[in-house]
């Protein structure tokens, strides 16, 4: 109940910063960025972290979102109609994903997600016809920037809801199991393939619309951008740095590696990756369970 | 830099991610050598091998060891921050333009019958051929190399056999550095590069080694022959950008419809 009350302050207080601050254009764009890389790293954290089964691919959901967006709207839809055939197609290409991934396990998994990843990549450059090619798609109008910053936050209150009551939902128990073990998940009666397709139909979804958001504030896509390798490696890190698995955890890691990266890409280029393999590297060897598992253990020794 | 892949994780069972950023240091040490000292690139390797040896070892001893008794997706992201930080390093010390080494035997070419060959690619192929002779014997005729195979098979069955596990396990990560640095360090004479150098053919040999079933040497091999040729007839029925699909496809198919590898398909098929 704290939790839920605590949420809703947030909320609330994310809500009105455009009303106090209307003109604080940088401040309202990072906090736009916030909440969209909240909303993506929420969305992999539901197959990554509740059913452990990493992908480094998603960034194909959010480029099919994108792509959808542009399409449309350049044959005259409205911007807010393309946001739901974004994210219903790109769960539909999750469902052709995860039918043969989710065959493989662990390891094996990651290694053809990024296969994955990098095929819908080349297929966006190579089908010039649909996508532009490599010089890309440009809409022609965005809504205002304050439009956008309440979408994404909407959005983004709108995935954490989902994965929170995930996690509490028998399906959300289904999936815990399959990360601690997935044979005696299948031996206990969870029919794993189909509760990780589930996972990944969700996920996807939600990365799709994420995409559409994204395509309508950066107003430009190209393959490299929408589904670019890179795109992938940021999912993966965010809720990793944050704390895998939680529902915070990925919020926080979207926070701080937005900041970092808008600042240290100013200055110094390549320098945030090269930070976050540190980052990403410490955590796995001393604190797996993320920031968030840090603060608890600093928390637990006070008290 | 495919048997630098499998050795890796036949022995420790871990997918070492970092290969690619191995590969694109080896090709920069290379470059670095011959244009700061006038170094060949042909004997870039001499130095490249060794270092990259000590490299694997110290690696593994100071972060490897720490995750190897945790689940394999542990290692996998540990390896794949490693890649990160190597990838970056070289962004800020040599930054993004594309490097290429020109010595006058890199562009020297022979003519052989109808074909054009460069000197260059003769090199390679043997060196390539040489070194992979070399691994096969080091592993089945020496006392070290037998270890190595016994840890990969049973790692308990080998501790009680009395092989010291500990002491194989950094070997064997460090030989597996060392052959994709020297994979890397090949390569430059024959492409061009930049920091992302390896990214692609890291998936390629992933694809290689997942063809030939994960721990099988001679199924690494067989799985380089083929995935070349699907690669070369793709080409004849598709644009030429599209060839780097062709070895997703090929990877994903393969860890599909046999995960064992075409060794253990055919494993399977003579028990069969």
């Amino acid at each position: 109940m704290a939790k839920l009350i605590g949420s809703l302050i947030v909320l609330a207080l994310a809500a009105v910063v455009p009303l106090v601050a209307p003109h604080a254009e940088y401040v309202l764009g990072l906090l736009f960025l916030v909440f969209l890389y909240g909303t993506m790293a929420t969305s992999w954290n539901i197959l990554g972290g509740f059913a452990g089964q990493v992908s480094f691919g998603h960034a194909a959901f959010l480029g099919i979102g994108a792509y959808t967006t542009a399409i449309l709207a350049g044959l005259g839809w409205p911007l807010w109609a393309t946001l739901p055939v974004a994210g219903a197609l790109a769960a539909l290409f999750s469902l052709l994903i995860g039918v043969p991934t989710f065959r493989l396990r662990g390891p094996y998994f990651a290694i053809a997600t990024i296969g994955v990843g990098e095929a819908t990549r080349l297929i966006a450059l190579n089908w010039s016809s649909l996508t532009g090619g490599a010089s890309g798609l440009t809409l022609a109008t965005t809504p205002p920037l304050i439009v956008q910053y309440y979408l994404a936050l909407a959005l983004c209150a709108v995935s954490v809801a989902i994965a929170a009551r995930i996690k509490v939902s028998r399906f959300g128990y289904a999936l815990a199991a399959i990360r601690s073990d997935p044979d005696a998940a299948e031996t206990l009666g969870v029919d794993t393939t189909f509760t990780k397709t589930q996972a990944l139909v969700v996920s996807a979804f939600m990365l799709g619309v994420a995409g559409s958001v994204y395509a309508m504030h950066y107003l430009f896509i190209s393959p490299d951008s929408a589904f670019g390798f890179k795109t992938s490696i940021s999912l993966v890190i965010m809720p990793i740095v944050g704390g895998i698995g939680t529902i915070a955890g990925p919020l926080l890691g979207a926070a701080i590696f937005t900041v970092l990266r808008e600042q240290l890409e100013a200055y110094f280029p390549y320098l945030d990756l090269l930070a976050f393999g540190v980052i990403l590297c410490a955590i796995v060897l001393f604190e797996p369970k993320g920031l968030l598992g840090l603060f608890d253990r600093l928390v637990k020794r006070r008290g | 830099m495919s048997y630098g892949l499998a050795l890796i994780y036949g022995v420790l069972k871990i997918i070492n991610l970092a290969n690619a950023g191995i590969l694109m240091l080896g090709a920069y040490m290379t470059w670095w050598m011959w244009d700061a000292f006038h170094l060949d690139p042909l004997l870039a390797p001499l130095i490249v091998i060794p270092l990259f040896f000590v490299f694997g070892v110290v690696m593994e001893r100071l972060i490897v060891r720490r995750v190897l008794d945790q689940e394999p997706i542990v290692s996998l992201l540990l390896l794949f921050g490693v890649w990160l930080i190597l990838q970056n390093v070289a962004y800020v010390i040599w930054t993004g333009d594309t490097r290429a080494i020109e010595t006058p035997f890199v562009d020297a070419t022979v003519k052989l019958g109808a074909m054009q060959l460069s000197w260059a690619r003769i090199y390679v192929f043997c060196a390539g051929g040489i070194t992979l002779a070399g691994l096969q014997l080091f592993l089945t005729r020496t006392h070290l190399g037998r270890a190595i195979r016994a840890v990969a098979q049973d790692r308990e069955a080998a501790k009680l056999t009395g092989v010291d596990v500990e002491r194989v396990n950094a070997v064997a990560f460090g030989i597996g550095i060392a052959l994709a640095a020297f994979a890397g360090s090949l390569l430059s004479l024959l492409f061009s590069f930049n920091p992302d150098f390896g990214g692609t053919l890291q998936l390629k040999s992933f694809c290689v080694v997942v063809l030939g079933g994960l721990d099988s040497f001679v199924g690494v091999a067989f799985g380089a022959v083929a995935l070349s040729l699907a690669e070369a007839f793709g080409l004849r029925y598709m644009a030429a950008s599209l060839q780097n699909l062709i070895s997703f496809v090929v990877l994903v198919v393969v860890l599909i419809a046999f995960p064992k590898g075409i060794a253990g398909l055919l494993r399977s098929m003579r028990r069969g």
